[in-house]
């Protein structure tokens, strides 16, 4: 037996993936009876069955699949016409021969199954002849033995007339009956006509079977080759004749890696073949009529996601089915077809697989979901009004959010929908949906190529290095003690303002744990992160330009080139950390660089959850509160007077710290310089209307609040920046006061609002500092 | 999964198995051979922020990204010397390697002679040193594998612990 185990397996494989072909030809069939060829395929796949299950002494299979292959001979023979009833009976046995093929794989041998009720059916179905065309019936052949003595009994133990709803039933292990006459044909000489339809599949197969962990380590041994060859290229300088072997080697070698990232790519078609039997059974259990359609079978994606991916499609299509496409009666009465119409759809897209699962059926009701979002309060009454329709759609990926009125045993137990999207998300993919009441709805669901190689962005962060994965990379800006981007909150929630939006920022550093690389945070590189529906920055590499003057200013020009210092975009290899650490959270894996170092890779998933992000309302565009700061935002700093004042912080173009002796007089201005224009410098205190406090400037540096960035604007001196932080109360207008436009609660307390037309006039002010 | 050859030497006698032995600061200490993949003289360490601390980077072993483990710490020992061999063992899927002052010999531990335990300092479930057995030439503290994967799994679980504390202040 062991001697056979190679046999065996080999003769599994085949034989399963055979069986998907013969279900697809048992569609086909049902669809044109009269058409022969697919007849013929399943023949040929039944026969090949039976004759190995004979070889490697499997008399249950070999029982099952001779009296298949019998009612497959008077079929094609024209002795007996397809019906519900044959095709029925068909799935069943083909249903069947895999359980017992699933048996043998897992045990060895074929397991305690009883499946000789169904063999008398197939032999019923075969006898039987309703249009009563053949009168020839009692003499069936080379199989009277078997037909012939119990016809009329076999007729009754086979499944009543209109079986095909319960067909898959019969498998499960009846009351013996008619033990001997079944059991036994295995051994029966195998009847002439089969041996015209022995030939295999018509064309010799240009594949050939390897095992996945040959070809994984045929890309780790790759991947070791790269950095040998990086080596060699460092060391081989000087030498023009060594130069160019390198050089064929690292091109070889790029080719070599392609090549062996391909031989893990599987086309979509492994999970494809699979629907049309699985749309088959649950349009009869559901009492639906569906064509369904599949295009981009061919579309190529990594094997484990082919395999990741199998059970969220699934799940869409069950859904589709049950909850989509409507019963034909209603679908009539609506004016379409009766047969509802289920595409299945995979194409590449801007590097990565497209998967659309789409039906004509009823579509989802938006009201519906928008009821039972605010029910569980998901999103409030009002904002959920203001929603558009695309965005309500998705609250159904919301854990144990259905709107099915009715529970089916298929699909509508409230679980589902979030399954998929935690599983399709999970493979660092998206999905979404749209629907239109009475047309149909389409879920799309978006999955990278691959999971083992993926384009990555390596940032550093004090000495150490890490890997972020491109995906979720929306871009990079440089942060800029002067003029450019800041980060604005430091105290509190720090943000920074990009394009109108206020995005909380993380400092990788602190996030890890690494020493601080700055202070005042006013150097380095924000990478935008994009994860979900989240967008936050990440602050990395502040090591350049350490200290937090305006100085060095040739540093500051060469930004894109310390962009590039910083970061750096390259392919990795993804590899896995084990357990104990991928289960920190914050790591995806780890990958050698092109220089042999170990890195890191970030995820950015684990990385949002870490920080505590404030929890961003999955609307951006509504208008309910926004994910960071409301409208009404302020910064709130102290005077050097030790005043507490407020700015409207859409009123602030950037913060900004000179040292003191950077202010220069010029006239009865006070200016400090930043590039070709002056920055117009206002003592707070002075404009507020207090005597010079004679308090002395401290000897830090001095916090800037610039106002309007037009030909250097005009900056607010003050001792510190606070805060950022949202109104607690309307603003109390101030009449008395100058220079204040009212009051109003920030972060708890009683705080003054700056007038600043009347605080920053035209004119230049008078000398500011004593 | 993996098939373990029965060779004489290790299953002759009625229950011993081959140790390989190395010193931790100036204690010896054994794994069990058939854990041991291989054995690394130095490697670029990699570090890991937020990890348990005994754990101290990550190594490339052909192909493999494995978590470094430092004996010295792990044991509770003083960290002392600097010089370093990777001992590179297999539990479960995963790999770990064990960085370790000096490789010694491989030995038959006899799992009757096999103390209680002969370490006082380090006590609890998690104590990595499963027993100590009295080898030809100075007693051996037999570690077990799975033991040092579930002390590292509790102190990785400390470390995430003080991690969330940490996160009002930034």
């Amino acid at each position: 037996m062991s001697d056979n185990r190679e046999f065996i397996e080999e003769f599994l494989v085949e034989a399963t993936e055979n069986l998907d072909q013969v279900d697809r030809d048992l569609l086909a069939l049902e669809e044109r009876p009269e058409d022969l060829q697919p007849l013929a395929s399943i023949f040929r796949t039944v026969h090949t069955i039976k004759g190995n299950s004979g070889f490697f002494g499997f008399s249950k299979l070999g029982a099952l699949t001779h009296s298949g292959e019998h009612l497959l001979g008077r079929l094609r023979d024209g002795k007996v016409r397809l019906s519900g009833r044959v095709t029925g009976t068909l799935y069943s046995m083909v249903d069947a021969v895999r359980s017992i093929l699933q048996a043998i794989e897992e045990t060895g041998v074929e397991g305690e199954q009883d499946y000789r009720e169904l063999s008398q059916s197939l032999v019923a179905v075969a006898v039987e002849d309703p249009t009563g065309d053949e009168p020839s019936r009692p003499t069936a052949g080379p199989r009277s033995d078997v037909a012939e003595p119990s016809s009329a009994s076999v007729v009754e133990a086979a499944p009543p007339a209109v079986p095909v709803a319960s067909v898959t039933a019969v498998t499960t292990p009846p009351p013996a009956a008619l033990p001997a006459a079944v059991a036994t044909p295995a051994t029966a000489p195998v009847p002439a006509p089969i041996d015209a339809a022995r030939p295999g599949p018509a064309a010799v197969d240009p594949s050939i079977r390897v095992d996945v962990g040959l070809l994984a380590s045929i890309l780790d041994l790759v991947g070791e080759l790269v950095l040998a060859r990086n080596e060699l290229r460092s060391v081989a300088g000087g030498d023009p004749a060594l130069e160019g072997a390198v050089h064929r080697i690292h091109a070889v070698t790029t080719a070599l890696q392609e090549a062996a990232v391909k031989t893990r790519m599987q086309p979509i078609e492994h999970v494809f073949n699979k629907f049309p039997r699985t749309v088959r059974d649950l349009a009869v259990s559901c009492g639906r009529e569906v064509q369904l359609v599949i295009d981009g079978a061919d579309t190529e994606l990594d094997r484990t996601l082919v395999e990741r991916i199998r059970d969220p499609l699934t799940h869409l299509v069950r859904n589709a089915v049950d909850h989509g496409i409507e019963a034909p009666e209603i679908r009539e009465a609506a004016g379409k077809p009766r047969a509802g119409r289920l595409r299945l759809r995979a194409f590449n897209e801007s590097g990565q697989v497209t998967i659309e699962v789409q039906d004509d059926g009823a579509g989802i009701a938006v009201e519906a979901v928008r009821a039972k979002a605010v029910a569980r309060g998901l999103v409030d009454a009002a904002t959920a009004e203001s929603l558009p329709d695309d965005r309500v759609l998705q609250f159904i990926f919301e854990p144990g959010f259905s709107t099915a009125a009715q529970v089916t045993s298929v699909s509508g137990r409230g679980v589902g929908m979030d399954v998929v999207k935690t599983n399709i998300e999970a493979i660092g993919g998206t999905v979404d949906v749209s629907s239109a009441r009475g047309v149909g709805t389409t879920v799309r669901v978006r999955v990278p190529l691959t999971l083992a190689i993926v384009p990555a962005l390596v940032v550093r962060c004090g000495a150490e290095r890490f890997a972020l994965p491109l995906a979720a990379v929306g871009e990079l800006l440089s942060l800029r003690p002067e003029g450019g981007l800041q980060i604005e909150g430091l105290s509190g929630a720090p943000v920074i303002r990009l394009r109108g939006r206020l995005v909380p920022v993380v400092f990788l550093d602190a996030l890890l744990g690494l020493p601080p690389v700055s202070a005042t945070r006013d150097t380095g590189t924000v990478v935008l992160v994009r994860v979900d529906d989240h967008e936050f920055g990440l602050v990395v590499d502040g090591t350049h330009g350490g200290a937090e003057s305006a100085e060095s200013e040739a540093g500051r020009s060469g930004s894109r080139a310390r962009l590039t210092e910083a970061a750096s975009l390259t392919t990795i290899v993804v590899k896995p950390i084990g357990g104990l650490l991928a289960q920190l959270g914050l790591y995806g894996g780890a990958t050698v660089l092109g220089d042999g170092g170990v890195v890191l890779i970030l995820d950015p998933r684990g990385i949002r959850g870490a920080s505590h992000l404030p929890p961003v309302v999955r609307d951006s565009d509504a208008p309910s509160p926004p994910p960071t700061l409301p409208a009404e935002s302020y910064l709130v700093c102290q005077t050097v007077a030790g005043r507490r004042v407020a700015v409207p912080l859409d009123r602030v173009a950037r913060l900004e710290k000179v040292t003191l002796d950077a202010v220069q007089q010029a006239g009865d201005r006070r200016l400090v310089r930043r590039g070709d224009a002056f920055t117009d410098v206002v003592d707070t205190d002075r404009a507020l209307g207090l005597p010079p406090t004679g308090v002395p400037v401290a000897d830090g540096p001095l916090n800037l609040v610039v106002l309007d960035d037009r030909c250097g604007g005009v900056g607010l001196a003050v001792r510190r920046v606070i805060d950022v932080a949202a109104a607690e109360s309307a603003l109390q207008p101030s009449l008395s006061a100058p220079g204040v436009s009212g009051t109003l609660a920030v972060g708890g307390l009683a705080t003054e609002v700056l007038d600043l037309a009347a605080v920053t006039p035209a004119v230049p002010v008078p000398p500011p500092f004593q | 999964m993996m098939r373990v050859r029965t060779d004489a030497g290790s299953m002759g006698a009625a229950a011993a198995s081959r140790h390989c032995c190395f010193l931790v600061g100036d204690e010896c200490f054994a794994v069990p051979a058939e854990a041991v993949a291989e054995v690394l003289r130095d490697g670029r360490i990699t570090r890991v922020p937020r990890a348990p601390e005994a754990v101290i980077g990550l190594v490339h072993l052909r192909g493999r990204i494995v978590p470094v483990v430092d004996m010295q710490r792990h044991l509770g020992l003083a960290v002392t010397t600097t010089a370093r061999t990777h001992l590179v063992i297999r539990f479960q899927d995963d790999w770990y390697s064990l960085l370790v002052d000096e490789m010694l010999d491989v030995i038959d531990v006899e799992e009757g002679r096999v103390e209680p335990c002969g370490r006082a300092s380090v006590e609890g479930p998690e104590e990595p040193v499963r027993g100590t057995f009295a080898g030809p030439t100075r007693l051996v503290h037999i570690l077990d594998p799975h033991r040092i994967v579930l002390a590292l799994a509790r102190q990785r679980e400390q470390s995430l612990q003080r991690h969330g504390a940490f996160h009002g202040s930034v």
